[in-house]
């Protein structure tokens, strides 16, 4: 698959291999261009039985259950569940803020392995895998493919990609809900520095295009406790006028307005059926991505 | 406030510490590349009031404790007596009055105002230490240094007397100890009720001692503990008089005496009157109606074969008992021997007239006339008053005048007849003084009147009634002029003396002196003679002081005079006082043979008080900080409250603990 043996930083092998075992599952039913492992919402010709209905005339005939009409002297046609395979895009937040990390790693670097590992994994089991990189508009955009090549063509992109710029997600959400084609899984790789009301907008956009979507929302371990003892000049890493706080006396304040976003976020995930997932980048990505699959392919994704 | 050791303040410049280290820690910031801006901003916005108020406070609680650390070790004092500055003295003087309006006790109270004054005065003196500590009480009015002031309060002179205080007196020794010692910072505490009969505020003295004081080169703060207030319903009880009547039916003492209280009051009030004649008593029950009654001659019958003897009336326990006794001696008068000296018929004839009537018709008047030149051979020796008329004694008789004099005889000088020319013979400057004065000359005028006269004192002072003397009648048509240091009793027209008095050092004021009179009692140069009351009021009083030092008793007021030449028997009195203090605690002493009687002074009885304007009056110039207190007032003046500080400190840093917790926000853990 790597053909030209080029090393990615964000490349775990240890890790790929670990997670081949668990496969890439969508929560709804996907719209793909050729037979694959997710449920479709058309009938197909898989072995697994999905309904009986009236023929009508030009169904064909094969497809008559005979047996039935033996039975009921009616025709039915006898149907079955299609298998199809899934576009998989992913949504790489490139903003200023994601450059910021106090573990040794950025929130860029983290999206980086999440992003390559669900690629790798979703050109591994057939899918198609797009990526888009936003910060203040899109930076750059890879449309969704399922050849091996593509895969190259991904990592490219996301080795090359540098954070900065401000976080227009919202605007770019809603762009991508129309541009997207149906029923395709979005996964977000965002800090989510957005109002939840108005991240509430953008997933109904999603959700009203069918699509399933995933967001990986990474925080920096520093962000959640606000541990600082010194007085500190905060500098925005998105272009913001700076700001000077005495952190014993604002710590209180911003932990209160954390708080107070987290909650209204998690509202807003759940009643948009967001496959939400919060993640300190201090955690293993692996251990994230194992729960990610694992909850997918047991069906309860997003609870 | 005040400290006792106020150079420590200089460190409250010390509490701008947790501002400097504010700053400090606001200088050294870090920096630091932010990605969660939306929260910082969230944060800014909200309601930042109450966190600013709660660095203010933590702030203003680190200044606070270390504020009142600085101020407890600077050992601050409850009482604003000690003046801003506070700080030990070099030297601690204290005026104290121990008049007898001092042992007032307040209403059901068990200690007087003296009593209360040392016990207030004695740990606060001692909290705020002094180099050397000295007394000037009203008694003696003498500086006493003492090493420690636990001495000083139980020396004698702190305990009560009956001599009433003098102030200005009082304060001019203290600036005479000033003076002479030279001492570095002083402070003066004065501590008085305020009488009046004390403060005796219209002396001239106290003008001189003002001025004095404010041209001291040391500092000087006088501090005045002031017992002002006066306890209702105390009555007074004091003698009037006391004469010897002897009748048909034996002998008696007639007593004259007085009740007295406040003023104003009304109320019936019975006092039994407890009077003690030679060790026997009677008692004679007085209803007190108006605030004083008076009682004349009241009749006790004594020992016809006791010539002499001594009593006392008293009057029960109320809240001042220092004026419920009243001590008297009596004796037979001595004989009223007057000596005429002349060498003009018509001058000495009124003389020897008003001599010779005497005031009790149970005493014989004598008079003995001599010419000048028969004076030398005279005997004076049972005398009380010689009246002189002519050129002044040459220098051997005037010797023998003069311990006349100084014995307590008084002399009466009257000029020479003037010649036909109006000239005077054997005066000027070569002729012989006494005490230091000279007849100078003769005026001749045509009517000269009595422009003033001393009616406050000697002996043409007003009658006890307050009726003048009518000396303003008398009309001169020539007069005699003196040289030398006098005092002038009495002033003519022109400003020359009608009457002046010798100055002499060893002579009590109460008995007797040289006086001289200017005009002639011949009829051709005055009316002396023929009005006849003053020459003859003028006369008997010059006699009875005179015969004060030949009588075998004395009636002495306390402490108006260092009058214990000799030493003193207590006869009657109060009891575990030292002999040293006879001559200021009422009682009956025997001295040199004659019963003296020791009593308050009878303005004592008065009970007005010095008004504040005119303290500030008194003062005016001086650093004088007043307390106010009462007798029995348990408070103390002077208390150290360094407790207090250091509590304050405690609150200001348990405060600060407890600003300084974080606010009780548990964060839901962000990662749920």
């Amino acid at each position: 698959m790597f053909t030209e043996g080029k090393q990615r930083s964000f490349l775990d092998s240890g890790v790929l291999a670990r997670l081949g075992a668990l496969p890439l599952m969508s929560r709804r039913p996907m719209l793909g261009q050729v037979s694959g492992r997710h449920a479709s919402p058309h009938r197909g010709a898989s072995v697994e039985f999905a309904e009986y209905r009236k023929y009508v005339p030009g169904d064909d005939l094969r497809r008559l259950d005979w047996r039935a009409y033996g039975r009921s002297d009616r025709f039915y046609i006898k149907e079955f569940e299609a298998d199809t395979n899934l576009r998989c895009c992913v949504i790489l937040d490139t903003s200023g803020s994601m450059d910021f990390g106090s573990v040794g790693i950025s929130k860029l670097e983290y999206a980086r392995r999440i992003a390559a590992t669900l690629g790798y994994m979703a050109v591994q089991q057939g899918d198609a895998i797009g990526l888009t990189c936003v910060a203040n508009g899109i930076v750059n955009s890879v449309p969704p493919r399922r050849n091996p090549a593509h895969l190259t063509h991904i990592f490219d992109v996301l080795e090359q990609v540098k954070p900065s710029g401000e976080t227009k997600l919202d605007s770019i959400l809603h762009e991508l809900a129309e541009t997207t084609r149906q029923r395709a899984l979005i996964v977000i790789l965002s800090d989510l520095f957005v109002e939840p009301e108005i991240l509430r907008g953008c997933f109904e956009h999603l959700r009203f295009r069918k699509h399933d979507v995933a967001a990986f929302h990474l925080l920096d371990p520093e962000e959640i406790a606000f541990d600082f003892q010194r007085p500190t000049r905060f500098i925005d890493l998105e272009g913001g006028p700076a700001i000077f706080a005495e952190p014993s006396e604002i710590a209180e304040r911003y932990q209160r307005a954390l708080q107070s976003y987290l909650e209204d976020l998690k509202k807003v995930v759940l009643e948009t059926g967001v496959d939400y997932r919060r993640v300190s980048i201090d955690t293993s990505f692996e251990t994230v991505l194992t729960q990610f699959l694992v909850d997918r392919a047991r069906g309860n994704a997003g609870r | 406030m005040s400290f006792l050791q106020p150079w420590l303040l200089i460190g409250l410049p010390l509490l701008l510490i947790p501002i400097i280290i504010h700053l400090i820690n606001q200088w050294r910031y870090q920096t630091k590349k932010w990605g969660a801006m939306m929260f910082l901003l969230t944060a800014n916005r909200m309601a930042r009031g109450y966190a600013k108020i709660r660095q203010y406070l933590i702030l203003a609680a680190r200044m606070l404790a270390i504020a009142t650390l600085i101020f407890a070790i600077s050992r601050p004092l409850a009482s604003g007596l000690l003046g801003f500055s506070g700080g030990k003295a070099d030297t601690t003087i204290i005026l104290l009055d121990r008049s007898p309006s001092m042992q007032e006790r307040s209403e059901g109270g068990a200690e007087s105002k003296l009593e209360t004054a040392r016990r207030q005065l004695r740990p606060s003196l001692k909290t705020v230490g002094s180099n050397r500590w000295v007394l000037i009480d009203g008694a003696t009015q003498k500086p006493q240094e003492f090493d420690n002031v636990e001495d000083l309060f139980d020396s004698p002179a702190t305990q009560a007397s009956s001599a009433t205080s003098d102030l200005p007196a009082m304060m001019q020794s203290a600036m005479e100890y000033l003076q002479n010692n030279k001492p570095g910072q002083t402070e003066i505490w004065i501590c008085s009720d305020l009488r009046s009969a004390d403060w005796n505020s219209d002396s001239s003295q106290w003008g001189a001692v003002r001025d004095a004081f404010s041209k001291l080169p040391q500092t000087v703060r006088f501090h005045l503990l002031a017992y002002p207030d006066a306890v209702e319903g105390n009555v007074a009880v004091r003698v009037t008089d006391v004469v010897r009547d002897q009748s048909q039916n034996g002998h008696d003492l007639l007593i004259s005496l007085m009740l007295n209280r406040d003023e104003g009051r009304a109320d019936a009030k019975n006092v039994p009157i407890q009077i003690e004649v030679n060790g026997s008593r009677s008692e004679l029950p007085v209803e007190l109606t108006g605030s004083s009654v008076e009682i004349k001659n009241h009749r006790v019958p004594i020992d016809q074969n006791q010539p002499r003897g001594w009593g006392r009336v008293s009057i029960p326990a109320d809240s001042n008992n220092a004026d419920n006794d009243f001590y008297f001696v009596f004796d037979l008068p001595p004989p009223r021997k007057t000596i005429v000296v002349g060498e003009d018929p018509d001058a000495i004839r009124p003389m020897e007239l008003a001599a010779s009537i005497s005031p009790d018709p149970n005493v014989e008047a004598e008079v003995l006339t001599y010419t000048p030149e028969q004076a030398a051979s005279m005997d004076w020796s049972d005398a009380g008053l010689i009246l002189w008329q002519g050129r002044l004694p040459n220098e051997a008789v005037a010797k023998g005048l003069e311990s006349f004099v100084k014995r307590g005889g008084s002399i009466l000088f009257f000029p020479p007849t003037p010649s036909e020319s109006g000239t005077l013979t054997g005066v000027g400057e070569n002729s012989n003084p006494f005490a230091g004065i000279r007849w100078s000359n003769w005026k001749v005028e045509e009517k000269v009147m009595v422009e003033n006269w001393r009616g406050d004192q000697d002996i043409l002072a007003a009658t006890r009634s307050g009726a003048s003397l009518p000396v303003g009648q008398i009309e001169l048509r020539g007069h005699a002029t003196l040289s030398g240091e006098r005092v002038s009793l009495a002033s003519l027209s022109g400003g020359d003396p009608l009457l002046a008095k010798a100055v002499l050092q060893e002579v009590p004021s109460h008995e007797g002196g040289a006086y001289f009179f200017t005009a002639s009692t011949s009829p051709k140069f005055s009316n002396i003679a023929r009005s006849g009351v003053v020459l003859y009021i003028a006369i008997q009083r010059a006699l009875d002081k005179g015969l004060l030092s030949l009588g075998n008793t004395r009636d002495l007021i306390a402490g108006a005079e260092d009058t214990q030449k000799e030493p003193w028997k207590k006869v009657a009195g109060p009891s575990e006082i030292l002999s040293t203090e006879y001559a200021y605690q009422g009682g009956v002493y025997e001295g040199n043979e004659r019963l003296i009687s020791v009593n308050r002074s009878m303005t004592e009885d008065q009970k007005s008080t010095v008004e504040d304007t005119q303290l500030k009056e008194l003062f005016r110039g001086l650093d004088l900080h007043r307390v106010e207190s009462k007798a029995g007032s348990t408070s103390s003046i002077v208390r150290e409250i360094w407790r207090i500080f250091l509590l304050c400190m405690i609150i200001a840093m348990i405060a600060e603990a407890a600003l300084c917790i974080p606010k009780a926000f548990r964060p839901k853990g962000a990662m749920a």
